[in-house]
């Protein structure tokens, strides 16, 4: 709790009360040791969130104490106003999942898949073309699924969670190992679901780049701490990152650029300055060329997700 | 709610031979008596002269124990194994039905599987006596109803045992080997002292112990059942 406060911005500030989901000290402690810790995760209704995190950070264990499949050992995780604790069926009944790698029965036909599904639902049976219709997977539901590439198994898990017509989607890394046409096409699927049909997402992810096409807000998650949390539009300003200058000499630049009063660094790979206001880069260039050193390069330095991270989560927290 | 679980359950096995093998279950066991009078029907027909129904009935018992033994764990392994074939068991509770619906639903799909093998042996049983020529009027219904379903109530046990073990393992094989090794000692169950589960099934074929063996067969197999519901609605999901 502490954590978040001292990192990023204040959390639930927005005054988008009240959260569709919202969890509260939520902890998972694995042979003693938690691999969730004091998770505060706060989703908006109609939010596509981006939970972001590297591998084994707890974003798979904290969607599946989401989904009542694993139990918190301490903390609350609230869905549409109700406690999990005691209203699982009811929030369940609205909640459609993908849990990492799509589970599918291969024997059966895609149809038969959503069967299985519909019949536990006990949803009309027109909601099966319906699923097949958004995923597009019409003409290949008639098929064995264990002869669906990646792609197409990830697209029934969707068209699964999608049956029941749920307010909030649930999915954990969808687009993990597909090809860059499959994420493509997985992308434009997600983006077209708040608006045609008013669903909530929670999508999971370890690469930023993946997110921030999608997401309105996004949460990171790190060693089982949720670091950060906010509008996509914060992170971004974060990552915009800086404007790296390539020129003749470097050392000398620095130096002028720094007497100057620009908030200048000088690295092996040459100099960088803040990338906020376009007319501040326009000027320092104008001074570089006005002290007579040759301008190699002007170019955007954005920070991956790893820097991000150490950002983050180093020393001093620079946030 | 249940019977919605129940015909998701029923769906899942759809191409799995699962109907297939209840049927040839039983089949086999009256085609391989078929074949045992088809080779030495004088000599079978002259040593149960008086009692033909009785000789037939006995001569089958020999053949069903093994097969129910192997029959139970096959059905409960087919029913839990496509779940951790589809890794489904995150998406089939991440469903709104409860571990106890989901428990029940496969328990009982089983059950009523092997209680389909069981009558399908009185059938063929009764078929394959009447193809023999035996006179209807003389067919001792006690011992082909108690033959038939004393049996599979004293296995109870080993029904509930092998569902928790099939849930509970991923990999099939540990249950299946558990229930081929359960199959061979069930052979030599009869040696066994009576309190062995093992000899259950053998003590059920007898008219003076059947009801105590079943009743002790349901008694455990209602215990056995009700641990393994609970671990299966207490563990998280992987």
């Amino acid at each position: 709790m502490d954590m978040n406060h001292g990192i990023g911005q204040p959390l639930g500030q927005e005054g988008r009360q009240p959260w569709l989901l919202e969890t509260s000290g939520l902890t998972k402690k694995l042979g003693g040791k938690a691999v969730v810790r004091d998770v505060e995760l706060r989703i908006g209704e109609g939010d596509i969130y981006g939970f972001l995190g590297p591998n084994g950070a707890g974003k798979t264990t904290t969607i599946r104490m989401l989904l009542g499949l694993a139990k918190p050992t301490r903390g609350r995780v609230t869905v549409f106003g109700k406690d999990l604790a005691k209203n699982r069926l009811d929030i369940l009944r609205q909640v459609g999942s993908l849990v990492e790698y799509p589970s599918y029965y291969g024997h059966l036909t895609g149809r038969e898949n959503l069967e299985v599904v519909r019949r536990l639902l006990d949803a009309p049976q027109e909601r099966i073309a319906e699923a097949l219709g958004i995923v597009r997977l019409e003409k290949d539901a008639n098929r064995l699924v264990k002869g669906y590439s990646l792609g197409m198994k990830q697209r029934l898990g969707i068209a699964a969670a999608l049956l029941g017509h749920p307010r909030l989607l649930v999915l954990d890394e969808p687009t993990n190992g597909l090809d860059p046409a499959g994420i493509q096409e997985i992308r434009e699927l997600i983006k077209s679901l708040p608006q045609q049909r008013g669903v909530t997402i929670l999508l999971s992810s370890h690469l930023l780049s993946e997110v921030e096409q999608m997401a309105t807000r996004v949460g990171i998650i790190t060693s089982g701490s949720l670091v950060y949390q906010d509008r996509i539009e914060q992170l971004k300003r974060r990552t915009a990152g800086r404007i790296r200058l390539a020129v003749s000499e470097p050392e000398a630049a620095w130096k002028r650029l720094l007497e100057q009063g620009w908030e200048a660094r000088r690295d092996e790979r040459g100099l960088t300055v803040p990338g906020g206001d376009d007319r501040d880069i326009a000027a320092i260039v104008a001074e570089l060329v006005r002290e007579r050193h040759a301008v190699y390069r002007v170019e955007e330095e954005r920070s991956s997700l790893e820097s991000v991270f150490l950002e983050m989560t180093g020393t001093g927290g620079s946030l | 709610m249940l019977a919605r679980a129940i015909a998701a359950e029923w769906l899942k096995l759809k191409r799995k031979w699962i109907l297939a093998l209840a049927v040839i279950g039983p089949l086999g066991v009256v085609l391989l008596q078929a074949v045992n009078y088809g080779l030495r029907y004088d000599y079978v027909m002259k040593q149960n002269a008086d009692d033909p129904w009785g000789g037939l009935l006995q001569a089958t018992t020999g053949l069903m124990l093994p097969a129910l033994f192997i029959g139970l764990a096959l059905v409960a392994s087919l029913s839990a194994g496509v779940e951790h074939a589809a890794g489904g068991w995150k998406q089939l509770l991440a469903l709104p039905l409860t571990r106890l619906q989901v428990f029940a639903a496969k328990t009982l799909l089983t059950l009523l599987l092997l209680l389909l093998s069981c009558t399908l042996l009185a059938v063929f049983t009764l078929a394959f006596g009447a193809v023999l020529g035996f006179s209807l009027q003389e067919l001792p219904w006690p011992d082909l109803l108690r033959q038939s379903y004393a049996p599979y109530a004293a296995a109870m046990p080993f029904v509930a045992l092998q569902i928790g073990l099939s849930l509970a393992i991923g990999n099939q094989a540990v249950p299946m080997t558990i229930g081929v090794l359960g199959m061979v000692v069930s052979l030599f169950g009869m040696l066994l002292p009576d309190w062995v589960p093992y000899n259950w099934p053998w003590l059920a074929l007898k008219a003076e112990t059947a009801l105590r063996a079943a009743a002790a067969g349901l008694g455990g197999g209602l215990l056995l059942l009700a641990a393994g519901c609970m671990h299966f609605t207490r563990k998280d999901v992987s």
